[in-house]
């Protein structure tokens, strides 16, 4: 080995723990690049694979009743490739001992196997057998979370009667990778809601829909022709009341998997950025430091022969070396967290095919980036490095003036300061790159820290909003028509029930001008107390006697405020007038995005006097698994909703996400926070050992010679947070435009104990770094400092 | 040996320490470096000592054990009444704080404040300080206080760094080398500045050093070697610094 190699190696060793705290943040910075970048590969790849195999559709029509003779003419459209006309229904399934309502949706599959547009992946069992058409294909999650297995029998109630169905096969659908009945239920349940493929010639009897389907998916040639065929299609397909048109990327379960890709896609490039460039400026002062204090080594080796390329050499292999560690180390935890990540997702997604796997492209990308990033943290020091001459490094270098400070203009304060202040005031000035980086290194920590508390906050924001605010009853029934005052009298007469509100939810096609968007409207009555309407001041409103209320994405993608003038086109039924509304109001709605109107003008324009397809309910405390028992056998009654059944689920998961990213960005933050602050100081240390250790033979405790380090990473550490709460705030910001879409939207919320908690971790993770120093501080050599000058 | 030499007339000579039998060993790797073999050796209460040795004879060895930075191997240290070799390290300390004054070889200011924050750091932290002002008065530096120690010559800096150990009014002050890094003509203003805080205030002084001639200001001289005390000298006659030569 050559020497400079084992001087090399020495210097590693001796200042091993500002060395491990340089590789710890390229091991984050590698570990979590591998996990994203591997984590993206792996479920775009799994997608693409997986919907190209099982034909995902391009485009999915929704409507009230289309004669299968109208799906072969729109397969005639130029530009369409495939089309399957199908049933689809949400029905209510009764389960043998459970008393939670289960929904069932009916899909309706060819009587004999095809290779079909949103094809069937079966996993056990077999397809359906001719001739039995009371057979049924339950999707994977919903036959475990309900101990269901091959053979057994479920009763499906459809208009009112009973169906017996045996369960021939277990299987998955491109269409329900992300598992959710509609938006708002923002997470799977996968014990009440599943899928339930049957055969078209079922779904024809039991729906009454002989000849006939209710929903038509279809792939397209090109994909950027869709939006003409779609039009095309909706003319071909007006008389059979078409209410929602869905391309394939705003198709629910694509949507949320096509966000997340998307988030770490754009966490990949930031990511490993901000760790490696944390660790190229700590590299920068440790290296600056090492060549100043080498110095007259520097010139020795150059006055001995060596060139100058040689000796600045030495420092890059130290940061290659550091760099090379943390990589390879980061190699093993970011295949760990990918793994971790995959099982996450699996969590979440019904990929039949996605595991982890080891992306060597990755690999190599990343270990390319953590060692550009540490070169050019080696690049400063190692020309500093070069320029150094022989002659004049046996000279003691220079002096470093210490200069007036900004607070000493104003002597009354300057001279209240303690001689520690005073000492952290010049040091901070005279250092101010560190003193940078320091209070930098706090930001960015911080930054991370509050985005990572934001998901949690924000997610609890748009529940609170959603289930306490916004929608306050307990149960809601709908309906599978629309129903007269009747019904509403019913419900009210049920057992426990303290409350009743109706609710009619029509489709309409909604138009400004060359604008227009396909929207469920929602008739609220006036004074409404169960489904409130809440504006920008978090404050309620009534939906008022005439006129439009919108949501606010939605009145962006209208283009259009209070006072506009809309279009409203039913999508359904046999009313075909056309009205024009005016827009009344703007409210708030993080999940989908819906306009409003009063309960009455929305019956009369649908040429009723009352016409209610849904009742939300006030229940007595606990009696709402009673009450859902005997309304799931009501006539006429499609689904039961708990209120609380469902919150509770969606917070399980939410928290049980939200605790595994908080963990690891605290770790982040951490690691980066530490690695920081931990080297400034110890690079500082070492610059003032002695003039620390004079200060100790004069008598000063080692706290009180602590305190001068300590305390100026406190101070530094809040001109950090000083920096950092708006830079997280801004990230959040960030997220929020990122995450607005028709299906939801991020409130922008920060909590205060999001603040606090971000605070005193930060001020914890400068604890740890003066922890580790003060181990130093002790072995302050008093002794040393009587003798010669270094 | 009497303390008929010192110049505090009539009064019977205290001891402010008591060396007995101090030995102190140095690991160096695999080999033992004996720094101290035995010393025995009192000190007085406002006495000017000096100590002079070449450099190994162990005198900075014997320094540092009174001044509480560093620890005997074998041998007890008495503080007047009190046992310094018994002492922990936060003893230590408040034993450093607040009795000894140190001056260094090379000054060892903080290069970060000025002259008189440098003294000012001594008094923040000591019962009875001297008003900074005050301590830079008594080594003649009242005009230079806001000025770096950059910004001063050498001699200048060491008198700052005495008006730092004399601010806190110990009882002792430690000096190593005081002249060492100095020239003639600065050297011997310092040691004016040390003879005039033991006269004047009546601190103890003990200077080490191995310019012989600056043993003949002091009240008695004790001459060290290997680690050996090898005689101390009572001076009939002091010299002033002025009358001093080397």
């Amino acid at each position: 080995m050559r020497v400079l190699d084992k001087k090399l190696l020495r210097t590693l060793w001796w200042s091993r723990g500002q060395s491990l705290a340089v590789a710890a943040v390229v091991l984050c910075g590698t570990a979590c690049y591998i996990a994203i970048a591997s984590a993206h590969s792996n479920l775009e790849l799994t997608r693409s694979t997986y919907y190209a195999h099982y034909r995902f559709a391009d485009f999915e029509i929704m409507l009230e009743r289309a004669p299968l003779t109208s799906v072969f003419r729109l397969e005639s459209l130029p530009g369409v490739r495939q089309v399957r006309g199908r049933i689809v229904e949400d029905v209510n399934v009764d389960l043998e001992g459970a008393d939670e309502p289960r929904i069932g949706r009916i899909v309706s599959m060819p009587n004999r196997q095809e290779h079909v547009i949103n094809d069937i992946c079966l996993l056990e069992g077999r397809y359906f057998s001719e001739g039995n058409p009371n057979e049924v294909i339950l999707s994977k999650r919903f036959a475990e979370a309900n101990r269901l297995v091959l053979g057994d029998r479920i009763e499906a109630s459809i208009d009112n009667k009973k169906h017996s169905l045996r369960i021939v096969g277990i299987a998955l659908s491109p269409e329900y990778v992300y598992m959710i009945r509609s938006v708002q239920e923002l997470v799977p349940n996968s014990e009440r809601f599943g899928i339930l493929w049957v055969p078209q010639e079922f779904a024809e009897t039991a729906l009454d829909m002989k000849e006939a389907c209710n929903n038509i998916v279809g792939s397209v040639e090109d994909p950027e022709q869709l939006d003409a065929i779609l039009e095309r299609a909706e003319d071909m397909l007006k008389p059979y009341g078409v209410f929602a048109k869905v391309k394939g990327e705003d198709q629910i379960s694509n949507r949320f998997i096509s966000d997340e890709i998307k988030g770490l896609e754009v966490m990949a490039k930031i990511i490993p950025a901000l760790f490696q460039g944390i660790a190229a400026l700590v590299l920068l002062v440790l290296l600056n430091r090492m060549v100043r204090k080498e110095r007259t080594e520097i010139g020795l080796l150059k006055a001995y022969g060596y060139s100058s390329l040689a000796v600045a050499f030495h420092y890059v292999k130290y940061a290659l070396a550091l760099s090379i560690a943390g990589s390879l180390a980061g190699f093993a935890v970011g295949q760990w967290l990918a793994n971790g990540m995959i099982r996450m997702y699996v969590e979440f997604y019904d990929f039949p095919l996605l595991r982890s796997r080891v992306y060597f492209d990755i690999l190599a990308r990343s270990m390319a980036i953590g060692i550009g990033f540490s070169l050019l943290g080696a690049l400063f020091a190692a020309l500093r490095a070069m320029r150094i001459r022989p002659a004049e490094s046996m000279r003691p270098e220079a002096p470093r003036y210490a200069h007036r400070t900004l607070l000493e203009r104003v002597p009354a304060l300057w001279r209240r300061l303690s001689f520690t202040w005073k000492m952290i005031g010049r040091n901070m000035s005279r250092n101010a790159f560190r003193s940078s980086l320091n209070a930098f290194g706090v930001m960015i920590s911080s930054g991370i820290l509050i985005m990572g508390f934001f998901s949690l906050d924000a997610m609890d924001y748009m529940l609170e909003f959603q289930f306490e605010v916004a929608q306050r009853e307990d149960v809601k029934v709908s309906f599978q028509i629309e129903r007269g005052k009747d019904a509403l009298y019913e419900a009210a007469r049920f057992d426990h029930v303290r409350y009743a509100e109706p609710l009619l939810q029509y489709p309409f096609e909604v138009r400004s001008e060359w604008r227009k968007k396909d929207v469920v409207v929602i008739g609220v009555p006036r004074g409404a107390r169960l489904q409130r309407l809440i504006n920008a001041k978090q404050e309620p409103v009534d939906v008022g006697a005439t006129g439009l209320t919108l949501s606010d994405r939605l009145a962006r993608d209208l283009g259009v405020g209070v006072g506009d003038t809309l279009t409203l086109k039913p999508l359904m039924g046999r009313i075909t007038k056309e009205r024009t509304l005016v827009v009344s109001q703007i409210v708030e709605q993080y999940l989908g995005s819906s306009a409003y109107m009063d309960f009455d003008a929305l019956s009369r324009l649908l040429d009723e006097p009352f016409a209610a397809n849904a009742v939300l309910l006030r229940v007595e405390r606990g009696m709402e698994r009673d009450l859902s028992r005997h309304l799931k056998d009501v006539p006429g009654v499609a689904a039961v909703e708990i209120k609380a059944d469902s919150l509770k689920g969606l917070q399980d998961t939410i928290e049980m996400s939200a605790q595994i990213s908080n963990t690891m960005n605290i770790v982040f933050a951490a690691v980066i926070a530490f690695a920081v602050i931990y080297n400034i100081t110890a690079v500082s240390l070492a610059e003032r050992q002695r003039e620390l250790a004079s200060l100790r033979v004069l008598g000063f405790t080692t706290q009180e010679v602590g305190r001068i380090l300590y305390h100026e990473n406190f101070a530094l550490c809040i001109v950090g947070l000083i920096l950092g709460i708006p830079f997280g705030a801004g990230i959040c910001r960030l997220l929020v435009n990122a995450y607005d879409n028709e299906l939801y939207r991020l409130p922008f919320h920060l909590d205060t104990g999001t603040f606090v908690t971000a605070t005193v971790l930060s001020f914890f993770f400068v604890v740890l770094a003066n922890l580790a120093v003060r181990r130093q501080i002790r072995k302050l050599d008093m002794v040393e400092v009587l003798k010669e000058r270094e | 040996m009497t303390a008929q030499g010192l110049s505090i007339a009539g009064a019977a000579p205290k001891a402010v320490f008591r060396v007995e039998g101090v030995k102190k060993d140095y690991r160096m790797g695999e080999v033992t470096v004996s720094a101290l073999r035995e010393v025995t050796l009192e000190v007085y209460e406002g006495e000017f000592l000096v100590i002079l040795g070449p450099s190994g004879s162990g005198k900075s060895t014997l320094l540092n054990i009174i001044g509480g930075i560093d620890t005997a191997s074998e041998g007890r240290v008495w503080f007047r009444d009190d046992e310094l070799s018994a002492y922990g390290e936060s003893q230590l300390t408040q034993y450093r704080r607040h009795h000894i004054g140190f001056v260094f070889q090379f000054y060892n200011l903080m290069p970060n404040l000025t002259a008189e924050e440098n003294v000012e750091m001594a008094t923040e932290i000591s019962r009875n300080p001297l008003p900074a002002r005050e301590a830079l008065r008594l080594v003649d530096l009242t005009e230079r206080g806001a000025h770096f120690p950059s910004q001063l010559s050498g001699g200048e800096q060491q008198r700052v760094a005495i008006a730092r150990a004399v601010a806190k009014q110990p009882e002792i002050l430690l000096c190593d080398e005081p002249t060492g890094a100095l020239d003639f003509t600065t050297g011997k203003i310092v040691l004016d500045v040390l003879n005039e805080i033991n006269r004047s205030l009546g601190t103890t002084v003990i200077v080490i050093t191995h310019n012989a001639s600056i043993g003949d200001m002091a009240h008695r001289v004790v001459r060290m070697m290997d680690g050996h005390v090898r005689d101390i000298t009572v001076n009939a006659k002091r010299k002033t610094a002025s009358e001093l030569d080397w």
